[in-house]
């Protein structure tokens, strides 16, 4: 047997800090020019979708559940703000938003409701909003026309150098970080995560907690989409189904263990700077796309086996 | 031969074994007898392979042994009955009888049904069991399926060359009288071929059954003796280790309850658990539930703390009617529960000592700016001084503490919820002995301030000592009440007859 040895509960919360800073230098000193802030800046900005995606998905890994449903939802955000702008203008964002948010209520109902496993329940899910988005775009990416653009200077612009959407980026992390420093939400879904007969017999209604954790993940998921849409310029009805697994990814590279209990948005910022620096650097030295697909399961998989406190996971389904 | 020198095996810093040395003799039955916590299950564990010790060793016909693993333990004539069965209900009972073994049955890949059936028929014809391998092991009955873990215990005869020693742990709390004869005999009848270790609570059946009997306090043994030598009272004398200790429980601290009723019970019943059960709980009164395992008790409080709902009755919670569709709504009518399995249910154990403290009653620690950690911080040291919680720090993670301690946080948990009624479930299990007396003080703590508390202790002993009333309960309804004031205890004997 195969045993990796496990570090300690320091090293393990600082090893994504870690793993980001030694990527950066690699590449840094690799390739000349990367240390630039303008190098930076389309570092971040080529980060701000998959962060806002794995931002909501850490909602619902932190309770210990799994939602693969985000990329469907993202993609069904991009394609109704798509078809909204030209008729309804700006009130095409907040119907995106809303339509994240239910498809993401719904998911977190059917599996706490119907005690679905929530890996079935939102892949099901995923399906379902995946083949309403097919049929919502007639199968075909939705292109946002010239002359509704300037909707969509508030991602896809910049004020001084600065790309608007990190900005976005930046006000999803402070959302995130805010609802799980500062509400009970937070407190609740990393108890729930760690030990749910503890947090239920403490009288918690962790029923409720759980359905919020995923209606966040279709809201994050929702404007991760209308991000991609925006720097797109079309709403695609499959644009995100790439994201799925770095966007998990990002928030298990971050530090948050799959099983649940520890970690969160903060550290997801800094798991998927990771995986998008990781995959330019694969890029700046010539890896060739599909070496960088199994590069990444690797990395998960390894990411995953430091993330988890084995000794505490007595069976593995 | 099956023996262990100095055994010791400590959880996370509480010793459950503290050094015991055993022997069973080829062809003996062995009895194992003490209380709750004694360490007897701690003991089989390590016999069984299923824990491995931190200390001592064990020995087969006098060579060291070490049983990391069941299959170990297997390898070496040792088998266990669990308590908890461990048959897979819906496999056949030949499979569980070869569970493991089944290669043996592989014919060009495939498994040889035939053969399997036939050896399961052999294996079950020891222990006299008459039944169709075939079946599924989840259409049997209770007693039908500890006979076949007895079957596959005894299978291990044919794989191994030495005289078995098989682990019988508690096999009688869930059987009738007439299926404990039947086991006993054949206990008796397969004595040749292998020794036995029977753990009990029923001092009487040991006894009966054993040729010589371990008797275990704390974590260690205390005594040996051929069973013929000493009676059920010797037993329980040297179990207990003390006689009238009264001041254990602190019984001078024991005050009259209240006149006010803080949970009224009328008439609750459950299909297939309890019924009919009533009764009224005094604000600063300690009612104490006794009864065996299955007498409805466990289901009774897991109603009343909202897990499950009854099928009959009502409650009332301070005059008020009660019915709860949660743990959540127990909680919000000012309901506590400090459960027995502390690790899984009374505590999320990688979150700190601060943020179990808060988790029923997280406004505690809320400011208008949101939830403060500095806050939560201020009032976990304020509960860490009050009760005496021995931790490094507010921030530590409860699985860092001792059980003791670790039971003061669930109580500090319902303090700051503000609970006035507490469901206090096993209070003391997988507590050290002087954290106990800490935990018995914080009993009596509770009843000057006034809250009602409903207790299922470990041992009959400490709920006598512990309550004001007795309540007992046989086969799902209340069988008596007995007023158990300072100065005017019950005898334990009294309780028994009205449990069985």
């Amino acid at each position: 047997m195969i045993t990796l040895a496990a570090p300690g509960p320091r090293l393990r919360a600082a090893l994504p800090m870690l793993v980001l800073a030694g990527l950066m230098a690699a590449l840094g000193l690799a390739v000349p020019g990367f240390a630039s802030p303008a190098t930076l800046l389309l570092v971040l900005a080529d980060t701000a979708t998959l962060f806002v995606l794995a931002a909501g998905l850490s909602f619902v890994i932190v309770i210990g559940s799994i939602d693969l449903g985000v990329t469907a939802t993202a993609s069904l955000a991009g394609v109704v703000t798509a078809l909204l702008l030209p008729g309804w203008g700006g009130w095409a964002f907040p119907v995106a938003l809303a339509a994240g948010l239910l498809a993401g209520t719904v998911t977190g109902l059917v599996h706490v409701g119907l005690r679905v496993p929530s890996f079935i329940a939102s892949l099901a899910a995923g399906g379902v909003v995946g083949g309403l988005t097919l049929w919502l775009s007639d199968a075909q990416a939705v292109t946002i026309g010239q002359t509704d653009r300037p909707w969509l200077d508030w991602v896809a612009g910049e004020t001084a150098g600065l790309p608007h959407i990190i900005v976005v980026a930046a006000g999803a992390l402070l959302l995130g970080w805010g609802l799980q420093r500062l509400t009970p939400l937070g407190r609740f879904g990393l108890a729930i995560g760690a030990s749910e007969p503890a947090t239920v017999a403490s009288g918690v209604r962790v029923a409720r907690y759980k359905v919020l954790a995923f209606a966040l993940s279709g809201l994050f998921a929702a404007l991760a989409g209308i991000m991609l849409a925006a720097r797109l310029t079309s709403g695609s009805p499959t644009g995100a189904s790439e994201l799925l697994l770095p966007s998990i990814a990002a928030v298990i590279v971050g530090g948050t263990a799959i099983t649940g209990g520890t970690g969160g948005v903060a550290r997801t910022a800094v798991g998927a700077l990771t995986v998008s620096v990781a995959r330019l650097g694969m890029t700046f030295l010539g890896v060739d796309a599909f070496a960088q697909q199994i590069l990444f399961g690797v990395v998960l998989i390894a990411a995953v086996a430091i993330t988890t406190d084995r000794a505490s996971v007595v069976v593995t389904k | 031969m099956l023996t262990a020198e100095n055994l010791r095996k400590s959880y996370a810093g509480v010793e459950a074994l503290r050094g015991v040395s055993f022997e069973v003799r080829p062809g003996e039955v062995v009895g194992l007898v003490g209380e709750n916590g004694a360490g007897k299950s701690t003991l089989m564990r390590l016999l069984a392979g299923t824990q491995r010790p931190s200390g001592g060793r064990i020995l087969r016909d006098g060579q060291p042994v070490s049983l990391a693993s069941p299959r170990d333990a297997n390898a070496m004539g040792i088998a266990m009955v669990f308590q908890e069965q461990s048959l897979i209900l819906n496999l056949s009972v030949a499979e569980n009888l070869f569970l493991g073994q089944d290669g043996e049955f592989v014919r060009h890949g495939l498994i040889d049904r035939r053969a399997l059936r036939r050896a399961a028929l052999h294996q079950l014809a020891k222990v006299g069991l008459d039944i169709d391998p075939d079946r599924r092991a989840g259409e049997l009955s209770f007693a039908q399926r500890q006979m076949v873990e007895l079957a596959k215990a005894l299978a291990l005869e044919d794989r191994v060359d030495r005289d078995l020693v098989i682990l019988l742990d508690e096999p009688t709390s869930v059987l009738e009288q007439a299926e404990i004869d039947l086991l006993f005999s054949r206990v008796r009848d397969l004595q040749s071929r292998a020794s036995f270790v029977f753990v009990s609570h029923r001092l009487d059946e040991v006894l009966a059954i054993s040729d010589r009997v371990y008797v275990m306090r704390d974590g260690a043994v205390v005594a040996e003796a051929p069973a013929s030598a000493v009676t059920p009272a010797d037993l329980h004398q040297m179990m207990v280790g003390r006689g009238v200790r009264t001041e254990y429980y602190l019984e001078s601290r024991q005050e009259p309850p209240r006149s006010d009723v803080a949970l009224a019970v009328r008439g609750l019943g459950q299909q297939g658990a309890f019924r009919d059960v009533s009764f009224d709980l005094h604000r600063g009164e300690v009612l104490g539930l006794a009864g065996v395992i299955g007498s409805g008790r466990e289901a009774l409080i897991r109603v009343l703390f909202g897990f499950e709902r009854p099928d009959a009755g009502g409650m009332e919670v301070e005059g008020q009617a009660y019915a709860p569709r949660s743990p959540a709504d127990a909680v919000a009518r000012g309901l506590g529960f400090v459960p027995s399995e502390r690790r899984t249910e009374g505590l999320v154990m990688t979150l700190s000592l601060g943020a179990n403290i808060t988790l029923a009653r997280i406004r505690e620690a809320m400011t208008p700016w949101g939830l403060s950690r500095s806050k939560e911080q201020a009032l976990a040291r304020d509960w860490i001084s009050r009760l005496g919680i021995r931790t490094p720090s507010a921030d530590t993670p409860c699985r860092n503490l001792s059980g003791g301690n670790q039971q003061k946080v669930v109580l500090a948990k319902w303090r700051t919820a503000g609970s006035r009624v507490l469901i206090l479930d096993h209070p003391t299990r997988g507590v050290d002995v002087g954290a106990k007396e800490e935990v018995f003080r914080l009993i009596r703590d509770l009843c000057d301030e006034g809250v009602a508390i409903l207790l299922v202790a470990d041992t009959l002993e400490e709920t006598i000592g512990l309550s004001h009333r007795v309540l007992v309960m046989r086969d799902g309804a209340i069988s008596a009440e007995l007023p158990a004031p300072a100065g005017g205890k019950p005898e334990q004997v009294r309780i028994v007859e009205h449990m069985v």
